[in-house]
């Protein structure tokens, strides 16, 4: 008997006015997404290749003279992800190029970002499925109760004995297929334009991660289908219906997380940036003082050609350059880790969304967004210590070498306080983006897919009992 | 026959379910969200407050001219707009600071230390939102039926029968959707208003008033679009499921749909260069200008004695003997001379890459103003002082200001030629400084003798040193808003001149 409902509802749905619209809305959309998509790709990886390419012919050069290869700024860009089709995960406005020397690292946004675009969200899978998608759920389901009461035909369905979950399960069962098929379809386009242009090759693990999107993406939708049924069943009237409905779409989907940025900036604000010049003045100005009060020992700040001139001491030169550098650099990282808490503490408050949270557990499974800023920035952190030891280690080999490395380059190849004989570049470590494997990545998701589940079994239960005492008068 | 309609229909609408959920919704909202803006606009006039007062100290703490010049830390900064709890735009998104100094023309940006990137995974909050989405969605609901829920009842058919003109059936139903929608509108400012008043710190102005009150006139103008929207789908259409379903499905084609796809399409349409082919032209400009100046600065042999001084916080100056102070005043007058020059063709180059940014933002702004929402949004904004024309207007005033610092410098050090701008003591004996210079000098008695001239050292005079003072011009704001606030009169006067002409052939059996 599901079955006949279901097919019943399909039927009537693909029938119908909104269902055509949809279709139209949908693959339009989807379609525009693979094309942005190819043409974005096809540019940003060009801009990348290049920029890294020169990036390590720069770092090259520098292998002539070990000391070099400590103060060379590397330029280290984020690789523009072929899975950014499915969820952007608002990458263009996020930091992607990182600067990294042995003593201090930084990030930028640059690139082609315009900061006067006013950046809804990227055209992807996620912005069409909670946006557009979502809403069209409603519209296949605010009827399906009331809708079947105000005609009579629910009276008819259950006169004939058929259990009242039969008619609920029939009903949600045919809403999610009659939404899956432009879904699909869409789905299909998209992927059909991203492959063909040949710009991308995706690999089994890209596979198996789409696949968990497209079951997150189901597991979303199932909210709003089975939302539309639970407003359904407590309404007597379609239009009220549609106009609870909507209001609550508005509330979960576009006033929940545009609160959590409000939420975030009133009560986790990080300090301004005046503050942060303020701090690091201060903080220069105290490293200053100390040097002056002998501190670092006697002439840390003095500097000639010549290490043994009496107005040098290069062990404490040394000491003061060190205790300086470890100072910008806790800044810094003060400065991403405050940035970071402001962002992560408004998206938790908006987790109360289902869309936040399918958005987050898709950025997270797809290995793009605010999560692989985080993760890069650790990975950029690990790589400058990495490649300190590389040059301590080289360095510890050559007798000439005063063995002090500190933030002046100048003192430091004048003095050859670091060697200055040169490596082979091979030897020398890269940086290289580490990926999350599939499963340490659905291990972070698991909350966010946790509540999206429960999210679907609240709905499910609510529109269970109230479509249980539906009066079908 | 018109008010009678009206009134009818009026009493019809206050007493349905969705004008009562959209009303007590607005209300609610505007409750919930009005303190959180409220707050967020008194911290950051807070932090201005703190910003400001913290730039004055340290002006003053200046000892000599070529400090200020160099703006090491004389920063000013861009007070949080008043109205912006109204539209807050991409206030957020471009710095509230400009460095005033040689080294830098002011120009937009947002660079990492003024703006945090990682707060635009979540988008901004502000009460033009409501108008936007809950007030739209309430002018649709009321619209969509008026012509075709009556049709369907037969209701139509009876009162057209009793010789009421189309003309007047249509008019009255449209005065009635307009006083119907003035309610909630008018309650939501009120609320949000009282809330406003109500907090401490905020003094509204009688140009924001009347600021104000253009938003609130700009609001019913929309609200009528929408309206006017629904009305013409209503007769366009038999069954008011169906006017129901169009009228949602381009609502959320004109909220979601056209704002994000502008942007794409300006993307693809005025391609911008990488920001760091900018950045290396003005490197290589920059080594260029080094070069130059390092020539410049070779044609003047170094003479004389010269101790540096670290005054703290970027405060430098030197102490020289005779010979040193004229020789620096030769060396000032050239090389601060050169610094402005250089620094505007540096300018020009930058310039141009913030004019293309403009330029695709202008296109992506064009293109979105197919939809009403759109409109609205360029009103509020432009009137809120949160566009991307108002933020730039700050940087223009900040251009000006830097100039007039740059030639009260000038004129109080004869072209930085004078001692004072380097220098805060007169000529010092050669062999006191040569005695302090010594690198075999006791590192102690040094510091010791550093202290006692830091101490000595005075403040400059900065009596007469210009003021900074910015505040957004009102009529400039109304002018701005004008294009988009016509598109919108516009808009609804077409829509309802479709509504009339479909109406008029409207089938009503």
């Amino acid at each position: 008997m599901i079955f006949i409902i279901m097919r019943k509802e399909i039927l009537q749905n693909l029938l119908s006015l909104r269902f055509i619209l949809l279709l139209l809305l949908i693959l339009s959309l989807f379609a525009s997404s693979g094309f942005v998509f190819v043409g974005k790709y096809r540019t940003q990886s060009d801009d990348y290749w290049k920029k890294t390419n020169e990036n390590l012919s720069g770092f090259r050069n520098q292998a002539g003279q070990l000391y070099k290869l400590a103060f060379y700024e590397q330029d280290i860009w984020i690789k523009p992800k072929a899975l950014t089709f499915c969820v952007g995960g608002y990458e263009k406005s996020l930091p992607n190029c990182f600067g990294t020397d042995v003593f201090l690292s930084a990030w930028w946004v640059k690139g082609r970002h315009n900061f006067l675009l006013h950046h809804f969200g990227d055209l992807d899978w996620v912005f069409i499925i909670s946006l557009p998608l979502s809403f069209m759920a409603l519209f296949f389901t605010y009827d399906s109760i009331c809708g079947e009461r105000d005609a009579g035909t629910l009276r008819l369905i259950l006169s004939r004995a058929i259990p009242r979950y039969k008619v609920l399960l029939g009903k949600y069962a045919g809403a999610m297929i009659t939404i899956g098929m432009p879904l699909f379809v869409g789905l299909l386009v998209s992927l059909i334009i991203v492959i063909s242009s040949g710009i991308v090759e995706l690999h089994t693990n890209d596979w198996t991660k789409i696949l968990v999107i497209v079951l997150l993406s189901i597991l979303y939708l199932s909210i709003f289908t089975l939302l539309g049924i639970f407003i359904s069943s407590r309404m007597a009237y379609s239009t009220n219906s549609m106009v609870v409905l909507l209001l609550v779409w508005v509330g979960l989907v576009i006033l929940i997380p545009c609160l959590g940025r409000a939420v975030s900036d009133v009560f986790y604000k990080a300090p301004s940036g005046a503050e942060w010049t303020r701090r690091y003045s201060e903080m220069l100005d105290q490293l200053e003082r100390q040097a002056q009060a002998g501190k670092f020992g006697k002439n840390a700040l003095g500097f000639h050609s010549d290490p043994n001139h009496p107005s040098v001491n290069p062990p404490a030169a040394a000491r003061y350059w060190n205790a300086f550098s470890e100072g910008v650099m806790q800044q810094r990282e003060d400065g991403h880790n405050q940035r970071v808490a402001q962002a992560l503490a408004g998206r938790r408050f908006a987790c109360l969304s289902p869309t936040v949270l399918y958005q987050q557990a898709s950025e997270v499974i797809a290995g793009t967004g605010i999560h692989r800023c985080i993760s890069t920035w650790e990975q950029i952190k690990r790589y400058k210590s990495q490649l300190k030891e590389y040059v301590l280690s080289n360095d510890a080999e050559d007798p000439d070498s005063l063995h002090l490395l500190f933030a002046f380059e100048y003192a430091v190849g004048n003095w050859q306080a670091i060697s200055n004989k040169p490596v082979d570049f091979d030897t020398v470590p890269k940086f290289q983006e580490q990926e999350l494997a599939l499963g340490q990545s659905i291990k972070l998701a698991i909350w966010d897919i946790g509540l999206l589940a429960l999210f679907n079994l609240v709905f499910f239960a609510a529109s269970w009992v109230s479509f249980m005492k539906y009066d079908v008068r | 026959m018109i008010c009678k309609i009206a009134k009818k229909e009026f009493l019809l609408n206050l007493m349905t379910f969705k004008f009562a959920v959209g009303t007590i919704l607005c209300v609610v909202l505007m409750i919930v969200f009005m303190p959180v803006l409220v707050n967020d606009y008194k911290q950051r006039l807070k932090d201005y407050n703190a910003n400001v007062a913290a730039t004055q100290a340290e002006l003053q703490k200046a000892k000599v001219y070529h400090t200020i010049f160099m703006g090491w830390r004389h920063y000013i900064y861009r007070p949080p707009a008043i109205l912006s709890v109204f539209s807050k735009d991409i206030e957020h998104n471009v710095g509230d600071s400009v460095r005033i100094g040689v080294y830098e023309v002011p120009e937009l940006s947002a660079g990492s230390r003024e703006v945090n990137p990682y707060v635009s995974i979540l988008p901004t909050l502000d009460i033009s939102l409501i108008f936007k989405i809950i007030i739209s969605v309430l002018a649709l609901l009321v619209a969509c039926d008026v012509i075709s829920n009556e049709r369907e009842q037969g209701t139509l058919k009876l009162m057209l029968s009793t010789g009421v003109a189309r003309y007047q059936v249509l008019l009255g139903k449209l005065l009635a959707g307009w006083m119907t929608l003035f309610i909630p509108v008018t309650i939501a400012f009120i609320t949000g208003l009282l809330i406003w008043q109500f907090s401490a710190m905020i003094d509204l102005t009688g140009a924001d008033w009347a600021l104000i009150g253009v938003i609130y006139f700009a609001s019913l103008i929309f609200i009528s679009v929408m309206y006017n929207f629904g009305l013409f789908a209503s007769c366009m259409t038999k069954r008011s499921s169906v006017s129901l379903l169009l009228t949602l499905f381009f609502w959320m084609f004109f909220i979601i749909v056209v704002p994000n796809l502008s942007l794409h399409l300006a993307t693809f349409m005025r391609p911008l260069e990488p920001e760091e082919a900018t950045e290396k032209r003005l490197q290589e400009i920059r080594e260029r200008q080094t070069k130059e100046r390092r020539e410049a600065e070779n044609q003047i042999p170094s003479r004389g004695e010269i101790i540096d001084i670290d005054d703290g916080l970027g405060r430098f100056y030197v102490i020289c003997d005779q010979e040193g102070i004229a020789y620096r005043q030769k060396l000032h007058a050239v090389r601060e001379a050169l610094f402005v020059k250089h620094v505007e063709q540096r300018w020009n180059v930058s310039h141009a890459y913030v004019e293309n940014l403009f330029k695709q933002k202008q296109l992506a702004n064009t293109l979105s103003r197919i939809s009403p929402i759109s409109l609205y949004g360029a009103v509020t904004s432009a009137l809120a002082g949160t566009d991307a024309s108002s933020c730039q207007d700050f940087v223009i005033a900040a251009r000006g200001y830097r100039q007039e610092v740059i030639d009260y410098i000038r004129s109080k050090t004869d072209n930085f030629s004078l001692a004072c701008f380097f220098t805060p003591f007169g000529a010092v004996d050669t062999n006191i400084i040569k005695r302090y210079n010594d690198p075999t000098a006791d590192a102690e008695e040094v510091q010791k003798w550093k202290e006692i001239k830091r101490a000595q050292a005075k403040s400059l005079n900065l009596e007469d040193f210009p003021h900074f003072v910015w505040k957004p011009d009102v009529v400039e704001a109304i002018i701005r808003a004008i294009p988009s606030l016509s598109a919108l009169v516009f808009v609804s006067v077409l829509m309802f001149a479709l509504s009339f002409v479909a109406f008029m052939k409207y089938d009503v059996r």
